[in-house]
């Protein structure tokens, strides 16, 4: 029973644990300084303790994507972390009271923020406060809140109907109170589940936005600037973009099965319906 | 003498799909007959308008300029002074009064002659209709006179080295009486081209002028086509969308147009001293002995391999080799790590470097830090958004302690001499040369522009990274393409496809 319903899981877990894997690691080690520029290491083919060459700054390319994962997870983190801090509010408020103006104006507002470009929101912060690490984080976390809100409002609509929270409400339990006794721990799973997506569009949006010269500083490495430094050598040195791409969408692969995988593992009624079958 | 400088205007990487060639390529076909050629080259910065008497930006007369409007006077590939509209020239013996013998039978593209008249209108405009700071460069002409149709006497107030030099660049350009009434999307001039169309936000057209005095152009249009992003432009190369790409942003890319049957490369020179500023007018670079240690401490050669695929050339002065006055001083200041180390007694440094997010700025940047951190200069990289943001807080505030700018107007030393420039250089001797260099005589400026790049030098007013090269792809065939770009205009007289 367990084996089939955590294919995805599984798979997911093990990408997902590279990648925090290689930024912890990072911290402490990496085999070359991933910022030192060496001429005579130009372009270095891999080998000797090179393991993936070094790209034109004869910078080590190995050393860059591990501590390009840091900077990945540090964005994506910090991203899902503003977008469930705010969204999740918003959403369970509305959810809670579903035919008020509250919830008109928390979802209306929404409307309005989920129609706005994520990318086009990070350039725009870029231009006025500056590129960097900082304003593509808060960039892509506040364009992250509408998703993470409608989730919350369904989930929280869902649970108001519940048995359990109309006997609370009969009782005279006040309103806060049933959002942290009741809703909230039963909209957990699925606010995990959006958390595990939410990630994986704040890894692909970051590195579009240092692909773009808006997201991280040179020379920070990341995987999005190696892309963007590596394409006038397209042609001649591919793998200088093979790397941090396939880093790129196995991190984001990874995000999406975990995200799938916990989807089915929490989902009581999806348990149940395997456990019988 | 102030001087605004003007950047090469590269769009930065701006979210800019792949502009595919939209197959506006020379088809003539290799048995037609010339008349019928058309030739496309690809540029980076596209202008704002078509009127360079009120508009900055090198974009404008690099695409009019010797092509539509013409001088009296023109810069040849060398750098020398060879005329234009001018048959000759002769100076007085006290170098003040220049007498101008126009060449005859020529028109402007909208039919009027051109006579002495025209030159002394144009001469005065400078003073009265063109609001860019540079016109300044030309005050010192005091009067000009019409003797007869074909005879102008120039008077200046001072002997100046400079004045014939400045007639060839764009503030010596001629304009008809009648034909200024639109400069900004009409132009009017004597030059061998006439504009075609203008489909703004992508290319310009220019036609052969009919009525042209001299040699007429081979190519029966010439169209300016603008792409914002490199690969862009390479790829409209790769897929025939245009002939020529007459500045490569990406230089590891050229490898992509290896192939002899198809593309030629051809490396010049320019003015373009790429430069890392200093502020001298504030904490660490106001010491001397911090900016020495700065000049010792990077490897330019390995710089420029890095940074630029090893293309342009070292200068260690604000002169390109183009000028009479150039000497070769990357002897100056050697790669030494250790002496730039006991330059500064130890300490250590966080600076701040606020670099305009253009692409040779940005890869110079990384050398540049990776080489400040080995003697203990911790330079943070800030790329700002260019020009606008840039030009605000760097050049017009000089909030920065380092910056990566190529400084592309020619003979453009005398920045230095203007202490609230965004160097904040202040020495009134370097100033001193210069003015001195301009009243002597041409054997005296060289000599004393000399000891001027010298002192900027010894002085460490800044640091000289390395000369942009002039880098053009073409498509095998294309001949007539000027090798250095060291005037203001992108010469077209002479391009034709075999």
């Amino acid at each position: 029973m367990r084996g089939r319903m955590n294919a995805g899981l599984l798979v997911g877990g093990v990408l997902v644990g590279m990648v925090v894997l290689a930024a912890l690691v990072s911290f402490f080690w990496t085999p070359h300084d991933p910022t030192l520029v060496d001429a005579a290491g130009k372009l270095r083919e891999p080998g000797d303790g090179y393991l993936l060459g070094a790209d034109k700054f004869g910078r080590d390319t190995f050393s860059q994507l591990m501590v390009g994962a840091r900077t990945t997870l540090y964005v994506g983190i910090v991203a899902v972390g503003i977008a469930a801090v705010v969204g999740t509010p918003l959403g369970m408020a509305a959810g809670m009271t579903p035919r008020g103006w509250l919830s008109e104006l928390i979802m209306r507002v929404n409307d309005l923020v989920f129609a706005f470009p994520a990318l086009l929101l990070a350039v725009m912060l870029g231009a006025v406060y500056g590129a960097g690490t900082l304003t593509a984080m808060i960039a892509i976390g506040v364009a992250t809140v509408p998703a993470f809100a409608r989730v919350a409002r369904a989930a929280t609509l869902q649970v108001m109907v519940t048995d359990y929270v109309l006997a609370a409400r009969a009782a005279g339990r006040r309103r806060p109170a049933i959002a942290f006794r009741h809703v909230l721990p039963n909209i957990g799973s699925v606010l995990i589940v959006q958390a595990s997506v939410s990630f994986a569009i704040a890894i692909l949006a970051e590195a579009a936005l240092s692909f773009l010269g808006f997201g991280t500083r040179p020379p920070t490495p990341s995987w999005g600037r190696m892309l963007q430094e590596s394409q006038e050598l397209l042609f001649s040195t591919p793998r200088l973009a093979l790397w941090p791409g396939l880093a790129i969408a196995l991190a984001v692969l990874g995000f999406n099965l975990l995200g799938d995988g916990l989807r089915d593992f929490l989902d009581p009624k999806l348990r149940r319906i395997r456990a019988e079958g | 003498m102030r001087r605004i400088g003007i950047w090469i205007a590269v769009g930065g990487l701006l979210l800019s799909t792949a502009a595919c060639g939209g197959g506006d390529a020379g088809t003539g076909g290799d048995g037609g007959a010339p008349a019928a050629q058309t030739l496309s080259v690809g540029f980076v910065a596209e202008p704002a308008n078509l009127d360079f008497t009120s508009t900055e930006g090198v974009a404008i007369p690099q695409a009019l300029l010797v092509n539509v409007y013409e001088g009296l006077v023109k810069l040849d590939q060398n750098g020398e002074i060879v005329p234009l509209l001018a048959e000759k020239w002769e100076v007085s013996d006290d170098r003040k009064s220049y007498t101008f013998t126009l060449r005859k039978n020529v028109t402007f593209s909208s039919g009027a002659p051109f006579t002495a008249d025209d030159v002394v209108f144009s001469l005065e405009r400078l003073k009265t209709d063109w609001k860019l700071k540079i016109a300044a460069q030309l005050d010192v002409i005091d009067t000009v006179e019409k003797t007869d149709d074909s005879t102008v006497v120039v008077t200046l107030e001072r002997p100046s080295n400079g004045f014939l030099y400045t007639l060839a660049t764009r503030l010596g350009a001629m304009f008809s009486r009648t034909g200024v009434s639109d400069l900004a999307n009409k132009p009017v001039g004597t030059g061998p081209y006439v504009l075609g169309s203008w489909r703004r936000g992508d290319s310009i057209e220019l036609k052969p002028n009919p009525t042209y005095w001299g040699t007429k152009p081979s190519a029966s249009s010439v169209t300016l086509k603008y792409f914002k992003d490199a690969t862009a432009m390479n790829n409209a190369l790769l897929t025939g969308g245009i002939d020529v790409i007459s500045n490569v942003q990406a230089p590891e890319s050229l490898q992509q147009f290896a192939d002899p049957n198809r593309f030629q490369t051809i490396e010049g020179t320019t003015n373009g001293e790429v430069v890392l500023s200093m502020n001298n007018g504030r904490p660490p670079f106001d010491d001397k002995k911090v900016r020495q240690a700065v000049r010792h401490a990077i490897d330019h050669q390995a710089l420029l391999d890095t940074a630029w695929a090893g293309r342009g050339q070292l200068i260690g002065s604000m002169v390109p080799p183009t000028d009479p006055w150039y000497e070769d001083r990357t002897g100056d200041y050697p790669y030494d790590p250790a002496k730039a180390k006991e330059l500064l007694g130890g300490k250590t440094y966080d600076v701040k470097m606020r670099i305009p997010n253009l692409p040779y700025a940005v890869n110079s940047a990384q050398v540049v830090k990776s080489q400040l951190a080995q003697v203990g200069i911790n330079a943070e990289i800030e790329p700002l958004e260019f020009p606008a943001r840039w030009l605000d807080a760097v050049f017009t505030q000089a909030d920065y302690d380092l910056s990566i700018i190529s400084h592309v107007e020619p003979r453009d030393m005398n920045i230095f001499a203007d202490e609230s420039y965004y160097f904040r250089y202040d020495n009134p001797e370097f100033g001193e040369l210069l003015a001195a260099a301009d009243e002597g005589t041409e054997e005296e400026q060289t000599e004393l522009r000399k000891q001027a790049a010298k002192l900027l030098s010894d002085d460490a007013a800044a640091d000289f990274l390395f000369l942009m090269p002039n880098l053009m792809v073409a498509k095998k065939g294309i001949t007539g393409l000027p090798k250095n770009a060291i005037s203001e205009s992108f010469d077209f007289t002479g391009l034709a496809k075999q």
